[in-house]
């Protein structure tokens, strides 16, 4: 029997035929980075993953976890891959415990399903995730690459809400981390290692959360300026008040056209929380707007608020932007990097659209596929972006790139001194490079 | 290596000025608040990141344990060396570096002092959110360590969701910067891990916490119950009513009483239970919320509702709180203190069954719990020159443990495994999850050098 036939009786012999795709123009769809896989494989169980796994470790294949596939243009250029592990079919929501505030579900669920349930449960809850794509991310890529949204300003990160999860390591071991409590020091919070480890570390299989009671009331407010002084004087304003918006988005002017607001720059502001203070504080956030400067405010009807929202979730999707970078600095600075951006994108004549997380720091450029003629000079562009971003502590990665650009940049920013240990870490848990080989931090 | 010449040694690192090696000093260093003792081969008190980086690889280099301490307040055996070796006193290193109220961002030395630090803070009306009960004497480096919660971690999180960045010395004295005043850096959540690994996988130098500008309205009630049970069907209503107060805590007729006793805040020794609620945030719709919490209260039958006039007598009703563990302390020579935590729901069921256990051993245990997050703190009383006695606690604390496990809990909710609960560890964790736990501690230190004998089991023992 030829090594091909083997691999595919053994990954018939875990899942069964039906689960295993073999098809070559099927596979195409599931390539990274032009590279696809000898094989794409559905478990239906987390004891199906921990079989594949350890198949896989004993025979050295390279494994790429995926969900719904938003992100697989993300990370560096997989150094080899063997196998697509799709977790679509491991989806269930395992526990609710409305009184707790808790739940817990699988891996392959989508988060929109996740909220359609948990909104029409009892009093009404939500996991407080705004990542991007969110009809179409599952969990387990979201927690995976700790994607977050607008919202994290108020609700934080997966970091802050997750209570424990369950993942296969890349040996096969079922392992368990945390628990259903909101307070937890037993043993090593393995819970965070996991968040953001981009599946190098293990699959992940099944989260439990913290959720939130739905807010009793919420209001968009949006302010435009004319200059990027005063709209970022504002969002300093809002910072250190004792307001707490729940998103503060700061943006260009090419972001705010695509978003259907003529503006040279605006602030987009998300209030939720009791009715008294989301009223006030549409007030008070007007109020000061205007005497910061703002052109125009304007408070969006019920319906369009949460139009607006999903469009600057997607953004990537309106906008068609296949090369997106997420450069990260101290919240002080973010206003007058985003300026500096804007007039090195202009200067090198490159279309790029900017949505800034003022309160957090963080800042997203979307950059207009211009064809392989661009690579050299967006590749030139990203250079000069994170050496912006370097001078302020911060860092800039690739969040989607076409393979090309890869290639001439740096997709995880620059090498930071505690790479070491990442390696170490990578070697140790996973020494035989099963796991997403060569795509995450280090070329780990 | 001989420990003259192990003195010598460290003497010409940091200077003799921060050497101890007298059997006075040895004695000092032996304990925490925790049972457990045993005595350091040597104790140094560097003076900067430099320092520790020099003692840290001179250990290595001849395979000696060290173990990094802060004020000594550890609740689990965390701050003692088990196994000998250098104590890294950090209490010298307690300068606050950078205030970085702009970036929202304070730079600390690991010595700072909790309490210290939110003074200093709140002269410019911010604020470092946790507020473990110790925090007048604790030290940040130690509220990392051991992921320290307090009460008002039920609205915003504990320790280790506020500090974002350190400076760490790894197990071959080499200085490594893990996280930073921003926000998502790349690649693992080493922060993640590094928070409550009790000094196992390195020693911290510098901290970046988190600050948030001071909430503009605080509102402090103090309800007062005839039956235990009817409080802990309160908290259980409030959360069920999607409300999330900043704080939930709760203390039994046993605690009160100890209190009062101490400090005289006016709590009512005839109580069975007192629940302090705080809210804060902006202050409208605040008298509202209030209203709503105040009418579950009366539906479970509080006999008397406080609310705090003003701040004097929020720091009343809060030094009543603080100063729970001290007044209990007066009781009896000695307490145990347990740290389980279960599901805040289950917390009723938790609380008879903890009255039992202390029934069946013949043990007063006083009740102190941050009910919110569902983590009790029973304090287990006895004098530990009764070796039965001592026997009995032990096994009460045990059982204890099991019972928040039975419940769909953990051991620990912030004061973590140290010694003290090893044993336990297998309650929770299978062979496998330990397993992958010792590998992250492979990856930070391969030769076991840091705090030794702590957090992880030895042996991998199922479930």
């Amino acid at each position: 029997m030829s090594n091909s036939n083997q691999l595919v009786s053994a990954l018939n012999g875990i899942v069964g035929e039906p689960n295993v795709i073999r098809d070559p123009d099927q596979l195409k769809a599931y390539a990274v980075d032009g590279l696809a896989p000898k094989a794409v494989v559905n478990p239906g169980s987390v004891e199906e993953v921990s079989r594949l796994l350890a198949y896989a470790n004993s025979e050295k294949l390279a494994v790429v976890p995926r969900g719904n596939g938003t992100k697989m243009a993300a990370g560096g250029i997989p150094r080899k891959l063997d196998l697509v592990l799709s977790m679509l079919r491991i989806n269930r929501i395992t526990e609710h415990d409305i009184p707790n505030l808790s739940l817990s579900v699988e891996a392959g669920i989508t988060l929109s399903e996740v909220q359609k349930k948990l909104a029409g449960t009892g009093r009404g809850s939500f996991l407080p995730l705004d990542p991007p794509y969110s009809e179409q991310a599952t969990i387990g890529g979201i927690i995976a690459t700790n994607s977050s949204g607008p919202r994290r300003y108020l609700y934080s990160t997966a970091r802050d809400l997750l209570l424990g999860l369950k993942a296969v390591s890349p040996n096969g071991d079922v392992v368990a981390f945390g628990g259903k409590t909101v307070k937890n020091v037993s043993g090593y919070d393995m819970t965070k290692l996991m968040i953001g480890s981009w599946g190098a570390l293990g699959v992940i299989t099944e989260i439990t959360t913290k959720l939130l009671p739905l807010p009793e009331a919420s209001a968009t407010l949006l302010a435009s300026f004319g200059d990027l002084a005063k709209a970022g004087s504002l969002t300093r304003k809002i910072l250190h008040s004792v307001l707490l918006p729940s998103a503060m988005e700061l943006m260009d002017g090419k972001a705010a056209g695509q978003l259907g607001e003529k503006a040279k720059y605006l602030v987009a502001f998300s209030l939720e929380g009791v009715g008294e203070a989301v009223d006030r504080q549409v007030a008070e956030i007007e109020e000061a707007a205007k005497s910061e400067g703002a052109l125009d405010t304007r408070v969006l009807k019920r319906g369009d608020d949460r139009t607006f929202w999903i469009r600057v979730r997607d953004f990537a999707l309106s906008s068609a932007a296949p090369i997106i970078l997420r450069t990260n600095v101290v919240i002080s600075k973010l206003p007058e990097i985003l300026g500096r951006y804007e007039t090195m994108a202009r200067d090198a004549g490159i279309g790029c659209a900017l949505i800034g997380r003022a309160g957090n720091g963080i800042l997203t450029s979307y950059i207009r596929d211009s064809g392989a003629a661009q690579t050299g000079p967006v590749a030139d562009l990203i250079g000069k972006f994170a050496d912006e971003a370097a001078k302020h502590e911060g860092n800039l990665i690739v969040e989607s790139s076409p393979h090309e650009l890869k290639e001439r940049v740096s997709v995880w920013g620059r090498p930071r001194s505690d790479y070491v240990v990442m390696r170490r870490l990578k070697e140790t848990v996973d020494p035989g490079g099963v796991l997403n080989p060569g795509r995450f931090v280090g070329g780990v | 290596m001989e420990k003259d010449s192990m003195v010598g040694e460290l003497v010409r690192l940091v200077g003799r000025e921060n050497v101890l090696s007298s059997d006075m000093h040895f004695k000092l260093y032996e304990y925490d608040a925790s049972l457990i003792r045993s005595k350091p081969d040597c104790i140094v008190l560097p003076t900067s990141t430099e320092q520790v980086s020099k003692v840290v690889k001179f250990a290595h280099d001849h395979k000696i344990p060290v173990i990094a301490r802060g004020a000594g307040t550890n609740l689990s055996g965390g701050s003692v060396t088990v196994r000998g070796g250098i104590a890294i006193v950090l209490t010298k290193m307690n300068q606050i570096l950078d205030m970085d109220i702009e970036n929202l961002r304070v730079v600390v030395e690991p010595g700072v002092i909790t309490l210290d630090l939110k003074n200093v803070l709140a002269k410019h009306g911010y604020l470092y959110q946790p507020d473990p009960a110790s925090e007048k004497v604790t030290t940040i480096g130690g509220n990392f360590a051991e992921n320290s919660g307090g009460p008002h971690c039920l609205k915003y999180g504990v320790t280790s969701n506020h500090v974002l960045g350190v400076e760490l010395v790894l197990y071959d004295g080499q200085v490594v910067q893990v996280g930073g005043r921003a926000l998502d850096n790349p690649g693992y959540d080493l922060m993640g891990v590094l928070g409550g690994s009790e000094g196992t996988l390195g020693i911290v130098t510098q901290a970046v916490l988190r600050i948030m500008p001071k909430a503009e309205a605080v509102k402090t009630m103090l309800c007062i119950y005839n039956s235990i049970e009817d409080g802990g069907n309160t908290v259980t209503a409030i959360i069920g009513e999607g409300i999330i107060p900043a704080t939930l805590e709760m203390m039994d007729n046993l605690t009160i009483k100890a209190v009062e006793e101490a400090y005289h805040v006016g709590f009512p020794t005839d109580a069975a239970a007192i629940l302090i609620i705080e809210l804060d945030g902006l202050k409208d719709g605040m008298e509202r919320l209030t209203e709503r919490i105040l009418d579950i209260c009366r539906q479970n039958n509080v006999r008397e509702i406080r609310v705090a006039k003003d701040q004097a007598e929020r720091d009343k009703i809060w030094a009543g709180r603080k100063g729970a563990f001290g007044a209990v302390g007066r009781l009896r020579p000695n307490y145990l203190v347990n740290d389980g935590t279960v599901p805040r729901t289950r917390l009723p069921e938790t609380l008879a069954k903890v009255v039992e256990i202390g029934k069946k051993y013949n043990l007063p245990i006083a009740n102190v719990f941050h009910a919110g997050d569902g983590n009790l703190h029973p304090l287990i009383l006895f004098d530990e020159r009764d070796k039965d006695e001592l026997k009995r606690v032990h096994a009460a604390a045990m059982e204890i443990m099991k019972t928040c496990v039975e419940m769909g809990g953990t051991i620990s909710g912030e004061h973590g495994i140290g010694v003290e609960k090893i044993e336990g560890m297998s309650l929770i964790f299978s062979a496998s999850d330990i397993a992958a736990m010792k590998k992250v501690k492979a990856a930070f230190d391969p030769l076991n050098l840091f705090n030794p004998g702590k957090l992880l089991p030895e042996t991998e023992r199922a479930a």
